[in-house]
């Protein structure tokens, strides 16, 4: 493994008496494309919004190039970009106005930020739309407008809570080849997502969390096992009950 | 069919009284009115007797309210009453007919249509007289409320599709400012107004020329013709507001069929402009840009603005037609520096999800003071010229017009007073909001009404504390020469507003640049 982007030793987090966080080591080499992937409520979005500065950690550190997230905040956040889960961010401006607003947020010139925002809305198939307001917008469009923001400033290394969860196959698809791009120049990908066939198409890196533990890390083929990726997640974390029984009478007739 | 939506609209009444408590007290605060409206308005028009063609003005008035009401309040509860909106029921297999006089059915269940029916009957004790008179009475009050049903079934029906949409709640909201300020008139000024013998039933003798004609005011003068022996013509007004019931029953009934298979294209079109405007002048302008777009696009920055106005106006109304005028002019110019305050103490809650944005990019102190100065450049780019119009329009009307000066010079104090504790409190005191039906401007989420309104009272009672040395400096130069005083007052209280200000900012950002994680994760807790 070469030098790694993201280190995570010891995190933890707890809300009351649940423990959403349980410990997480990780470690992601620059120039990955990393999958987070678990089932619902297993801590991928409290493990990323502590990543990336938004959410502070009971305990443990985060190293992203080298830059201690909670030592030195403003210097981290500086190197990554954050598209997150909620898909609803500054819905009274229009889309060309929002990758504006974040590239000045980002400290760069405003003819810079107007420009890159133009290519970026091009590249993400939303020239067409770049002035209707983000309110709306479909999901689909919301979350192409926000890995804009996200990658307006050129960061190190980008997080994703879940960037194709209601996103067309074509818009998925335009995000897919963007992120690959992305990465083969270097850069370093953290997503997480529940959609394991995705996963296994485009990460090289994958860690299953389970119960705000990371349960398995590794290369995507070391993860498998020679099984899918679906399969082996469910090995893993395990499969609810059979209530086939319980619903014998569906199907059955119109009634 | 209609004994099914009925039955399904008292479910969804009384469920509010298993929701959250903040719904049940809502549910407890409606009926309570609801109540207190049909008695008071069933007292008020049983009084009006004996005063002949003035009674029926008034009569006629009382009515044409409940009939804008019925109009109005449906827009802007469209999200709150689920039977009001045609789409959730389209997915059934339905008739039209069944559908239709269920529908009505379920319009007519719950206080708000009792309380009408209730205070309306009133007329039978006062405005009628005689058997035909409280005959033709108690059919003209059963169509009255039959009109205010279908009409606003057929205007919700016919606005559906756009009110479910972005734009069509936005519109919706924007009726919140005339409810506002209808409900600050009646319980407020009108009051005042009454008790000091300024407004008798006679004042209403000239609207009565017009109102008659509309379907309200022919039930009031059906019902004063069938009292004076006219029944021939009581009987042909009610004949003609029957009609008009039909009539809007059956253009509903067409729309209902439209509105179940047409969606609504009203929020496809674009924004003007190019760019984020002042975004060339630095951080500090490019939040300022974001939040002047906010002001401009969010109907509820827009609804607080004019909300601040009427509270301008209220507060002063009486003083400044009195000797005291100087006094109104005073409190008038504190109060909407206030509000602009204490309307804008949890910015950060307020921009909701998106803050996650700016907590991600925002970097240190100096980014934090750019982020507090900006929003409150936005915020008095607004404040000062609205609190300033404001006060000249208040000193008009005080026959003190060079007073005006006073109002400005006070609210400039104030709104830099009111900006540096809303900056402080929305750090120190942030709290997640969410939009809710019946209301367009988000409220604070379950548990946090304590801190809302800790933040807002504070704000209130600081500013008033803040701006006491320009209190007594007005006070003690009343006798000096306009010339000379109002120039040094505004431009003293303009210098102390942006020094209150700039310490609010200061302050605001040494204690978020601590906490900006805790403050991101309330703003992602906000449903906007």
């Amino acid at each position: 493994m070469g030098e790694a982007a993201i280190a995570v030793t010891g995190l933890r987090k707890s809300f009351g008496p649940k423990e959403a966080v349980a410990g997480i080591d990780l470690e992601i080499a620059a120039g990955s494309l990393a999958g987070l992937v678990g089932p619902n409520g297993a801590g991928k979005t409290t493990s990323l919004s502590m990543m990336t500065g938004l959410l502070r950690p009971d305990s443990g550190r985060v190293l992203v190039k080298g830059l201690d997230m909670w030592a030195d905040p403003p210097a981290a956040k500086a190197i990554i970009g954050v598209v997150p889960a909620e898909a609803r961010v500054f819905e009274r401006l229009s889309g060309e106005e929002l990758l504006e607003y974040a590239g000045r947020l980002r400290g760069m010139a405003a003819g810079e930020a107007r420009s890159r925002a133009k290519q970026l809305l091009d590249v993400l198939d939303l020239t067409e739309d770049a002035k209707r307001l983000v309110a709306d917008y479909s999901t689909g469009m919301r979350k192409k407008a926000m890995l804009g923001c996200a990658l307006i400033h050129n960061p190190a290394v980008l997080f994703l809570d879940e960037p194709l969860e209601g996103v067309d196959p074509v818009s998925a698809d335009v995000i897919r080849r963007l992120l690959t791009r992305f990465v083969s120049s270097g850069s370093t990908v953290l997503f997480s997502s529940h959609v394991m066939e995705l996963v296994e198409q485009i990460c090289d890196h994958v860690s299953i969390i389970d119960k705000g533990k990371i349960v398995i890390t590794g290369t995507t083929d070391e993860v498998r096992g020679g099984k899918t990726l679906q399969r082996a997640f469910i090995d893993l974390v395990g499969a609810r009950a059979n209530d086939e029984e319980v619903l014998s009478w569906l199907g059955s007739s119109s009634n | 069919m209609a004994r099914l939506l009925v039955q399904l609209k008292l479910r969804l009444l009384f469920n509010a009284l298993r929701a959250s408590s903040g719904a049940r007290v809502a549910f407890v605060l409606s009926t309570t009115l609801a109540a207190l409206i049909a008695g008071g308005v069933f007292y008020l028009l049983s009084i009006l007797r004996g005063d002949g063609i003035a009674a029926a003005d008034l009569t006629t008035v009382i009515f044409c309210f409940f009939g804008l009401a019925w109009l109005v309040l449906p827009l802007v509860v469209f999200g709150l009453d689920s039977t009001l909106d045609p789409a959730t029921l389209a997915l059934y297999p339905l008739r039209m007919r069944p559908l239709a006089v269920g529908l009505l059915a379920a319009s007519a269940t719950g206080a708000w249509p009792a309380a009408t029916l209730l205070g309306l009957l009133g007329v039978t004790i006062g405005l009628a007289h005689g058997a035909l008179g409280e005959l033709i009475a108690l059919v003209a009050v059963v169509l009255m409320v039959l009109f205010c049903i279908a009409m606003a079934r057929f205007v919700t029906t016919s606005l559906a599709g756009m009110l479910r949409s972005r734009r069509g709640k936005d519109f919706a909201a924007l009726l919140f400012i005339p409810i506002f300020a209808i409900y600050e008139g009646f319980f407020q000024i009108l009051p005042k107004l009454a008790s000091e013998g300024a407004l008798t039933a006679s004042s209403f003798g000239g609207v009565d020329t017009w109102l008659r004609w509309l379907p309200p005011g022919l039930a009031v003068h059906a019902i004063y013709d069938a009292s004076t022996g006219h029944a021939d013509t009581a009987l042909l007004r009610l004949a003609v507001l029957a009609g008009i019931i039909v009539v809007l029953g059956l253009l509903w009934i067409r729309s209902l069929g439209r509105a179940l298979v047409t969606t609504d294209t009203s929020t496809q079109s674009a924004v003007r402009g190019t760019a984020l405007p002042f975004a060339r002048y630095g951080l500090r302008g490019t939040v300022a840009a974001r939040f002047w777009l906010y002001q401009r696009r969010e109907p509820f920055a827009f609804i607080y603005w004019a909300i601040t106005a009427v509270i301008m106006a209220v507060v002063a109304f009486r003083l400044v037609l009195s000797p005291d005028w100087f006094g109104g002019l005073v409190a008038s110019g504190v109060a909407g520096g206030a509000f602009v305050g204490a309307f804008h103490s949890n910015a950060i809650g307020f921009s909701g999800p998106g803050f996650g944005l700016e907590a991600s990019a925002l970097n240190g102190r100096r980014g934090l003071r750019a982020y507090f100065s900006g929003q409150n450049i936005a915020y008095g780019v607004i404040a000062v010229p609205l609190v300033t119009a404001v006060g000249f329009v208040l000193a008009v009307v005080a026959k003190h017009p060079m007073d005006g000066f006073v109002t400005m010079a006070l609210g400039l104090a104030a709104i830099g007073a009111g900006l540096a504790m809303a900056n402080i409190f929305t750090v120190v005191s942030a709290y997640p909001v969410e939009k809710r039906g019946g209301t367009p401007i988000p409220r604070a989420t379950t548990g946090h009404n304590g801190e809302a309104a800790a933040s807002q009272l504070l704000t209130l009672l600081c500013v008033g504390v803040g701006v006491t040395p320009v209190i007594v400096a007005a006070v003690l130069t009343q006798s000096v020469s306009p010339a000379i005083k109002m120039p040094v007052l505004v431009l003293g209280a303009a210098v102390y507003g942006l020094a209150l200000a700039w310490a609010g900012v200061r302050a605001a950002a040494n204690l978020a640049e601590q906490k900006l994680p805790e403050l991101a994760q309330i703003a992602i807790q906000s449903s906007l």
